[in-house]
């Protein structure tokens, strides 16, 4: 598994297009403060220029999130997929290549999180007005969303291994993070017992999250844990089985 | 182990058509074994499930007399090369075998180099990939088979895609490959006449079912030119040819054929002996199968 590993790193680090997507992202959080900064500096009332509203730019973006999440994963399951055959040859097992493609790939996107993380801090600390405990909020926020994200990136990564297309992954994302808890309420309101589900919904929860970092009232949140878990579990399951007796062309 | 490749009544079913029935097959060490079939027949079904591609619906699979999970570990001295070898276009040709260099844990660097100079690409190792030739790509395929130093090749369609002077630039490595370093290898390809310059055995397979396998001096032996006599008296011409001709080897055959294996430069002159002697000769010609014909004939019986 370690070589196998090693071979991916070598292959990711040599990908363009993902060191390329790793800084349009950061780029994109400098060009979105420098334009709330610019506001704030020459538009009077301006009522966005605070690190609050620059923070929860990140709490909001969730499926804009799980998109950069699906474009990292593609580095590693996209069209290089093809590769696995020969690695099969060589007696590398499928579950090897499951789960080292995983962790790559995913210990890559927590890297990039954790610098973006670093650099909204450190921008929205220095560029705009401080509000109470927004730094606090903000990392508790975000620590609700990673379970959610992280099952969003687990589901991407299993169904990229089971070949599934890239508009259908899409099509799977917008269906579980951002129409789940519409849904779920408008089916299930009738059913006693089941009405309350919409909560654990992943897209409630995103708004859920949303709602309570704008009003300063984050806490952590347990549920979203029970759901990111649940969700993660389910998808790796159900794609390393998968995968493990997939026809390799 | 003499035994490199062994499987027991492997099948393999894609829905409900069974692409491979039972099959026994048995690759000994030093072998050029050569798989011939048309297309459809389950040449690359089988390979692919030797390589782990396909998952087998029955049977065993022994690599060098290793099954299921200890299979792994025998896996590295087998070079595959199953269809069209898959790299890394925006790599060059050094990068991909690095790639590959690492994943298989070959300790030495410097045998990227050594595979590409036997390949007979050193000199392109800096262009990508994407650049190169159809018979390049298959080179360095061939390459990377070669990179984990292996006791064994298995090759589907290797000459897919090269001229002439490639092809015979890869037939010449492979026997190299084989005479030299002991390496077994299994090949298959549709240009049969390669094959038959190459391999030591012939297997035919057909339906996914194994409906020949021979040696290549069984095969020679069914290759060689030979007179082909349709007589009204059997007996008399053969007579005849033991009394003129003292080393004169010949067959007689049902339907009052007779096949003679030599003298046949002196065939005009056994005519007129035969004629001359009141024998009537309804048919004479001289024939010779190449493993094309051969191949023909059986998937014609087969299909039969």
């Amino acid at each position: 598994m370690i070589n196998y590993i090693k071979s991916e790193n070598y292959r990711l680090f040599r990908k363009k297009g993902l060191h390329i997507t790793s800084l349009i992202c950061l780029l994109l959080i400098i060009f979105s403060a420098a334009t709330l900064y610019y506001f704030g500096q020459h538009e009077p009332n301006f009522p966005y220029a605070t690190s609050l509203f620059f923070y929860s730019n990140v709490i909001g973006s969730s499926i804009l999130i799980l998109i950069i999440a699906f474009l990292f994963n593609l580095a590693l399951t996209g069209k290089d997929m093809s590769l696995i055959k020969q690695s099969i040859s060589f007696g590398i097992s499928r579950n090897t290549i499951f789960w080292s493609k995983l962790i790559l790939t995913l210990s890559y996107f927590l890297v990039i999180c954790v610098v973006g993380l670093l650099l909204m801090i450190g921008l929205g600390e220095n560029l705009f007005v401080k509000e109470e405990q927004s730094v606090s909020n903000f990392l508790i926020a975000s620590f609700n969303m990673l379970p959610i994200v992280l099952s969003g990136f687990f589901m991407i990564h299993a169904m990229k291994m089971m070949k599934a297309g890239e508009v259908y992954i899409i099509i799977m994302l917008l269906f579980f993070f951002v129409f789940s808890g519409d849904l779920l309420r408008l089916i299930l309101r009738p059913i006693s017992g089941l009405d309350e589900l919409y909560q654990y919904a992943p897209s409630t929860q995103f708004n859920e999250n949303l709602m309570s970092f704008m009003d300063q009232s984050t806490q952590f949140e347990f549920r979203y844990w029970i759901t990111g878990i649940v969700i993660s579990v389910i998808c790796l399951l159900i794609g390393a089985r998968k995968f493990a007796k997939q026809y390799i062309d | 182990m003499n035994t490199i490749i062994q499987t027991y009544q492997l099948t393999k079913t894609f829905k409900a058509e069974e692409v491979i029935k039972p099959l026994d097959f048995s690759l000994r060490k030093g072998e050029i074994c050569a798989l011939i079939g048309k297309n459809g027949a389950g040449k690359s079904t089988f390979l692919k499930m030797l390589a782990g591609q396909l998952m087998p619906t029955s049977g065993d699979i022994y690599l060098f007399g290793k099954s299921g999970k200890e299979m792994a570990q025998t896996k590295k001295r087998i070079g595959f090369m199953i269809e069209t070898p898959a790299f890394f276009p925006d790599f060059t040709a050094t990068q991909n075998l690095e790639y590959f260099r690492i994943q298989r844990g070959v300790v030495e660097k410097k045998r990227i180099a050594e595979v590409l100079q036997i390949v007979g690409l050193a000199n392109q190792k800096r262009k990508r990939f994407k650049e190169y030739s159809m018979g390049m790509k298959q080179r360095l395929g061939i390459a990377l088979c070669l990179l984990g130093n292996p006791d064994c090749l298995v090759l589907d369609e290797p000459i897919n895609g090269l001229d002439a002077e490639g092809i015979m630039e890869i037939r010449k490595l492979l026997l190299k490959l084989n005479q030299e370093k002991q390496i077994t290898i299994l090949v298959s390809n549709h240009i049969l006449t390669e094959l038959q310059l190459l391999a030591k055995r012939f297997m035919f397979i057909e339906n996914g079912v194994i409906v020949d396998d021979l040696s290549k001096e069984s095969l020679d032996d069914k290759s060689r030119k030979q007179i082909q006599l349709k007589v009204d008296d059997p007996a008399k011409t053969a007579r005849l040819l033991e009394q003129t001709y003292a080393d004169i080897e010949y067959k007689t055959l049902p339907d009052n054929i007779i096949t003679i294996q030599n003298h046949i430069e002196e065939g005009g002159e056994i005519n007129r002996l035969l004629v001359d002697n009141g024998v009537l000769v309804m048919e004479f010609r001289i024939e010779a199968l190449n493993l094309e014909e051969y191949f023909l004939g059986l998937v014609g019986e087969s299909e039969k």
